[in-house]
């Protein structure tokens, strides 16, 4: 390791003008590798910057001093390899086949050797003379990574020089290397990559096909690489550059191995791994062996869902044991004795505004509002656990499971957004590549049980449960789980017919959660709650009050009333009557309002809050049955309105709501005759 | 080594850098590198989901979607 971070340092000095006969050196490097910084650094104003010649590329060359005399510089465009994949490449490899530099000098990164050595994988297959610029030393010096660069120039077969270019640090020692190897003084003799082992046949073949048809300045074992990985430019070339009899035993041994381009890659990654293994230390312990550690339980396709559930149960447990007495004292005595003052203080007000104040804004929006410290300790549950990093092994062991059920992944991952918003769930389905798979996975992703839906859980499961509500809450979960997973299984075998699709996840460490972050997510999403009930559901409180007195003042015999008690004999099946019924229309706009529309109608007081006035007017089968229904029924209105937006068919779109509409009702009839079975 | 993350990415589980790390025996770094690599050739695309869908999306503001970090792995072999 004695040479970790031993770096010599460069002060600037005045360059001399260019000479014609200079020798060039050319900057070859990945994107974000330091390059321009070293060439900034050795040109400083002596630069040019134009286009390569029918490329709109960036072109940039310049001149500095190397050794008491001019030299020529050329920043190379960034490019991960050079294979024809971008102009970048091309332009890359051409000038350093047609132009022939001097010197190449790769710059690649110190902190990720990994990724940097692909190109000087490539490169050493060119005939050009490489050196190694290793920088960012600073940067792998900071994670714990220490590089032994004498052996990792003795592993290439090149020289490498440790350097830190954003502080011209290494450049003399650099400069130094060009110098030698210019002058003939060092020789690079690169140990290039070999092709993985059941295609050197292969190799070899193509290799004595195209010996003495080489366009001019391109090395044989280069061109045969670029054919075998497929390379469109070389590929065109050759085709030209061959016989026709020879092209053609060319192309039929290329089309018998159209995997080449894989054992290729193959072969310079474990070329890559080698190296790296070599000249590599990294640290081991801390952080990573703590993420390790908890990620065999959290990240373990068993251990990981019984996880998953115990912390979505102690989620609901905290929700419900902190928020819901907060929340029944601000119906109770906030609510209420708001109503109290605004009834005394409208005594003299018209009907309609003393009305429309205390039943429809303070006890429907005000009801609503009341669960703000429920929400409130729910999104700081839930932002504690995806800043600190537990959200994504989440996400990893639901996306096992699926596939352990035989959901496609594809149709999963748009799901998982469902658990915070059904919209965004359903515009994700935009990278599922089959129509027919997008469709079906745009219709079950209403089954995901949103924030909206689990705010109306946490409002009445505790008023009918106590206790237990947080168990109704988890199999209130699970229902919609089971559910979805069914219509998976269903899309899996109709549509995707078996196929599987991969998924790499990339956890990150866990940490100490932030309290400014998680204070920031909790507010953005609190406030985005109030701004709901400011809006959509102060509207809809207000229709509604309107339509429970009109025509007569009486809400018995309201349009509203009408309404309900003509699908009232549908909501007796499930056990609900019209106020119930209503109350899941009303939800409609925003799910919220089926709480809303429940305090309008049945008010608020000082003696009895709303939850414990719903808790004495229906029985606890109805309410488990309410409590289902709402999970299932049919998704709200931005959700209805994404739908159509993405299907772009209002068939499809109803064909969705009906679906769920029906079994809602289905699961919502089995809920209320199995509770009144088991005697609730 | 990349043939092997190719045959198990082929598998069509979901996996973790870090898992898939020590089922081939290597570093994280270096599947991250082969990862890029196969995205570069287009045999693996970026998953995402978020940016895209919130981009147009009336709620964003208020969204409640946990951001995950995917890649999605495409099965075809063929370039």
């Amino acid at each position: 390791m004695s040479d970790c971070h031993e770096v010599q340092t460069l002060s600037s000095t005045p360059l001399p003008k260019i000479e014609a006969d200079a020798p060039l050196i050319a900057l070859a490097g990945q994107p974000n590798m330091g390059k321009s910084t070293l060439f900034n650094l050795l040109t400083g104003l002596n630069q040019h910057v134009g286009n390569w010649p029918g490329k709109t590329v960036e072109r940039k060359e310049g001149h500095f001093q190397l050794n008491g005399r001019p030299a020529r510089l050329v920043d190379l465009p960034g490019t991960y390899s050079l294979t024809a994949n971008s102009p970048e490449e091309v332009i890359t490899r051409e000038f350093i086949l047609i132009e022939k530099p001097s010197v190449v000098v790769a710059v690649v990164s110190a902190a990720n050797l990994e990724r940097s050595l692909y190109l000087v994988a490539e490169l050493s297959a060119l005939d050009a003379p490489v050196v190694v610029a290793l920088n960012m030393m600073d940067v792998a010096g900071q994670e714990g990574i220490c590089v032994d660069t004498h052996i990792l120039a003795a592993a290439l077969g090149l020289p490498v020089v440790p350097m830190i270019a954003s502080k011209a640090v290494g450049v003399r020692e650099l400069l130094g290397v060009v110098e030698s190897v210019i002058q003939g003084e060092l020789i690079p003799s690169p140990h290039p990559p070999e092709v993985r082992a059941d295609h050197q046949d292969v190799l070899r073949k193509i290799e004595s096909l195209i010996a003495g048809y080489m366009p001019e300045g391109y090395p044989r074992s280069w061109v045969t690489l670029k054919l075998l990985e497929g390379d469109t430019e070389v590929t065109l070339n050759m085709k030209k550059a061959l016989p026709p009899e020879i092209w053609e035993a060319v192309h039929e041994i290329l089309r018998a191995h159209d995997d080449a381009f894989l054992a290729v890659a193959s072969g310079r990654y474990d070329w890559i791994e080698r190296m790296v293994r070599a000249s590599v230390t990294r640290p081991k312990v801390g952080q990573i062996g703590l993420t390790g550690r908890l990620d065999r339980w959290a990240a373990h396709p068993f251990w990981g869902l019984l996880l998953l559930a115990g912390i979505l149960g102690l989620v609901f447990w905290l929700t419900f044991t902190i928020g819901s007495p907060i929340q029944v004292w601000m119906d109770e005595q906030l609510i209420g004795s708001l109503i109290g003052l605004a009834e005394k203080a409208l005594i003299d007000a018209p009907f309609w505004l003393r009305g429309s104040i205390v039943d429809g804004l303070i006890g429907g929006v005000g009801s609503v509002l009341t669960f703000l410290p429920i929400l409130v300790i729910f999104f700081a549950a839930f932002a504690v656990l995806e800043d600190a990093g537990y959200m994504a092994r989440a996400a990893y062991v639901m996306d096992n499971l699926m596939h352990l059920m035989g959901l496609h992944g594809k149709s999963f991952l748009p799901l998982f957004l469902g658990f915070g918003c059904n919209v965004p769930a359903i515009m994700g389905t935009r990278v599922i590549d089959s129509w027919p798979a997008r469709l079906l996975t745009i219709l079950i992703a209403p089954l995901v049980p949103c924030t909206a839906r689990m705010a109306v859980v946490a409002f009445i499961a505790p008023a009918f449960f106590g206790h237990n509500a947080t168990w109704v809450s988890w199999g209130l979960i699970l229902l919609s789980l089971v559910a979805l997973l069914f219509s998976g299984i269903l899309l899996n075998l109709v549509i995707f017919k078996g196929q599987r699709s991969a998924f790499i996840m990339e956890m990150p460490l866990y940490h100490i959660p932030n309290i400014r972050t998680i204070g920031l997510l909790v507010w953005q999403r609190s406030l985005a709650f109030i701004r709901k009930a400011g809006t959509i559901i102060l509207v809809m409180s207000l229709l509604v009050w309107v339509l429970s007195r009109l025509p007569d003042g009486n809400m018995d015999t309201s349009y509203l009333a009408r309404i309900g008690l003509f699908i009232e004999p549908v909501g007796r099946w499930m056990g609900l009557d019209w106020r119930l019924m209503v109350a899941l229309i009303a939800s409609f706009p925003a799910k919220e309002n089926a709480i809303a529309t429940l305090g309008v109608l049945f008010g608020s007081s000082p003696e009895s809050g709303l939850a414990g006035t719903l808790a004495s007017s229906f029985s606890t089968a109805s309410a488990l049955s309410f409590l289902v229904v709402t999970m299932l029924f049919i998704p709200c209105m931005a959700t209805v309105a994404v739908t159509k937006q993405e299907t772009n068919s209002w068939g499809w779109t109803l064909l969705g709501v009906g679906l769920m509409l029906l079994l809602s009702m289905a699961a919502g009839t089995a809920t209320y005759h199995l509770a009144l079975l088991i005697g609730l | 080594m990349l043939q092997k993350l190719i045959s198990t990415l082929r598998s069509g589980d979901s996996h973790e850098i870090r898992s898939l790390a020590a089922r081939l025996e290597t570093t994280p770094e270096m599947v991250e590198a082969m990862l890029e690599h196969l995205q570069h050739i287009g045999l693996i695309k970026p998953f995402n989901i978020c940016k895209d869908a919130c981009t147009a999306c009336p709620l964003a503001g208020g969204c409640q979607a946990p951001l995950v970090p995917h890649l999605l792995i495409h099965t075809s072999t063929s370039k």
